[in-house]
């Protein structure tokens, strides 16, 4: 039926007409355009029909003229079930109580969400946002724009560079963007640059502090290279010394190199086998016919089922059994030398730090000896040859002469 | 409706190929399976009991014959009956000249 519930809102009776023409009403109500609907005859052959309230009060007037008079036989819609709740007043209560308690919690704040977040704690967001009257439990009518909330959350926190504030119904979410800091440099005590080998200097270069060496002049180790101890008489005042110093330092070698040498190589045969593994066992599937090499290395493959984020006790595993040969090579002496001497210059370039660089070698002695070669040898490396040494602050009067200058 | 009106509006019918009841102001009755009727375009209720509904049409009248015969919805254009329908039953005047 159309407009179904306009009429229940408006509230429709089901009359009976008790007595009187039904046809003449009929033709009279119609001609008035009052809105019936559902009307039959029941068993006493009494019109029935359907009229909204308003449309009911309307029928009085044609009711006296066609000498009608009418029951009503069942009522229906909005005025009749409030007046009911009217006499069940404690229902009635409960159900606007409902509405209103919804109402009111939906205008709370329920949760207060803070992302984007590192190096900030969640605590000192969540802090500043109370101070702005964002917490749990808010009114969210009580608080202003969210984009005057974000410019003063923003205002409470230097370390955010940009604090967005969203409000999604009863939650809010605080986006914090972190400023980028500098790297904060550890803050450096006062210090000499002293040797680490006895060398001779080759180059020096004082960034802070005063140099006290210089080019081609020999210094032995623990000397001071650059002093942090600047100024002259009673204004001297101790810095952190800074610089490159670079020198020629002696190192010897002993290196023992074998004349045999032997070598692990692939014959390039292989065996392939499949296996199938269920939890901790695995069965064969391929390769039973294949037989093993004397020598061999083994490659596996094992690759698990997963699912999402779980591996199940289920997988495939590919073995490769490759066949080895050990080859033994026999070198001359002036191989297994030449061989020796890389080793110890790889080793030596490698201890002697950055930018490190080999400027001659010599070799003192030279023996051959149940098949090894045994070579004693000098190198020259220049290197950087600097190291900190703190300056300890003692209670000295000014101008006192300090120990280890 | 004058002639000459109703004689164009027969053309254009004819024409364009146009349902008459569109363009003639004709009644239109749909009977579904004998439980449910429905008619356009009426000009009121002339008669109801339990077992007939006469209805005034723009020229004429319509009968409809039946048992427990019920008026579901009445609109100023459209009645929509339901109950045991029998018969519908057209008077002479109901047919347009020509």
């Amino acid at each position: 039926m159309k407009g179904s519930w306009i009429q229940y809102a408006r509230g429709f009776v089901t009359v009976k007409l008790a007595a009187g023409q039904p046809g003449a009403f009929l033709n009279a109500a119609l001609a008035d355009k009052l809105e019936l609907w559902d009307l039959y005859y029941d068993k006493d052959e009494k019109l029935v029909f359907r009229v909204t309230v308003p449309d009911y009060f309307r029928l009085r007037p044609l009711l006296r003229r066609a000498k009608g008079r009418t029951r009503v036989m069942e009522r229906h819609g909005l005025p009749f079930q409030m007046a009911r709740l009217s006499r069940r007043k404690t229902f009635a209560g409960g159900l606007i109580g409902f509405v209103a308690a919804l109402y009111v919690l939906s205008t709370l704040i329920w949760n207060v969400k803070v992302e984007g977040i590192s190096r900030m704690s969640a605590d000192q967001v969540l802090a500043a946002a109370k101070a702005e009257g964002v917490y749990k439990f808010q009114w969210s009518f009580r608080l202003p724009d969210t984009s005057v909330i974000a410019d003063r959350i923003a205002g409470r926190l230097p370390e955010a560079a940009w604090v967005g504030v969203e409000r999604n119904g009863t939650s809010i979410d605080i986006t914090v963007v972190e400023a980028k800091k500098p790297d904060v440099t550890a803050p450096e005590s006062p210090r000499d640059l002293v040797a680490t080998h006895d060398a001779v200097v080759t180059y020096i270069v004082a960034e802070n502090g005063r140099p006290k060496v210089q080019t081609n002049q020999r210094v032995r180790k623990g000397d001071v290279l650059i002093s942090g101890i600047v100024g002259e008489g009673d204004r001297t005042k101790a810095v952190v010394s800074k610089g490159e110093v670079r020198g020629l330092v002696w190192q010897e070698y002993d290196i023992v190199s074998p004349l045999v040498r032997k070598a692990q190589a692939y014959t390039g045969a292989a065996n392939d086998r499949k296996y199938l593994i269920i939890g901790n066992r695995a069965l064969q599937i391929t390769g039973y016919k294949l037989k093993p090499f004397e020598k061999s290395d083994y490659r596996s493959d094992i690759k698990r089922l997963a699912w999402g984020k779980w591996t199940l006790p289920f997988g495939t595993w590919d073995e490769r059994e490759q066949e080895v040969v050990y080859q033994e090579q026999t070198l001359t002496a002036e191989q297994a030398k030449e061989a020796g001497l890389a080793q110890a210059r790889k080793q030596l370039l490698a201890k002697s730090g950055k930018g490190a660089v080999i400027r001659a070698e010599k070799i003192l002695h030279e023996q051959t000896e149940n098949g090894k070669v045994m070579i004693k040898v000098l190198f020259e490396v220049e290197q950087s040859i600097v190291s900190e040494r703190p300056i300890v602050q003692t209670n000295q009067l000014p101008g006192q002469a300090i120990q280890g200058e | 409706m004058p002639r000459l009106v109703r004689k164009l509006r027969n053309w254009t019918a004819r024409v364009l190929d146009l349902p008459q009841d569109v363009v003639l102001d004709l009644p239109r009755v749909t009977l579904i399976g004998g439980i449910q009727l429905t008619v356009e375009n009426h000009r009121g209720v002339l008669h109801f009991a339990s077992d007939s509904l006469r209805l005034a049409m723009e020229k004429g009248e319509l009968e409809v014959t039946g048992r427990d015969l019920t008026i579901r919805n009445i609109g100023p254009e459209e009645v929509l009956v339901e109950g045991r329908i029998t018969g519908v039953l057209l008077s002479k005047e109901a047919f347009p000249p020509g």
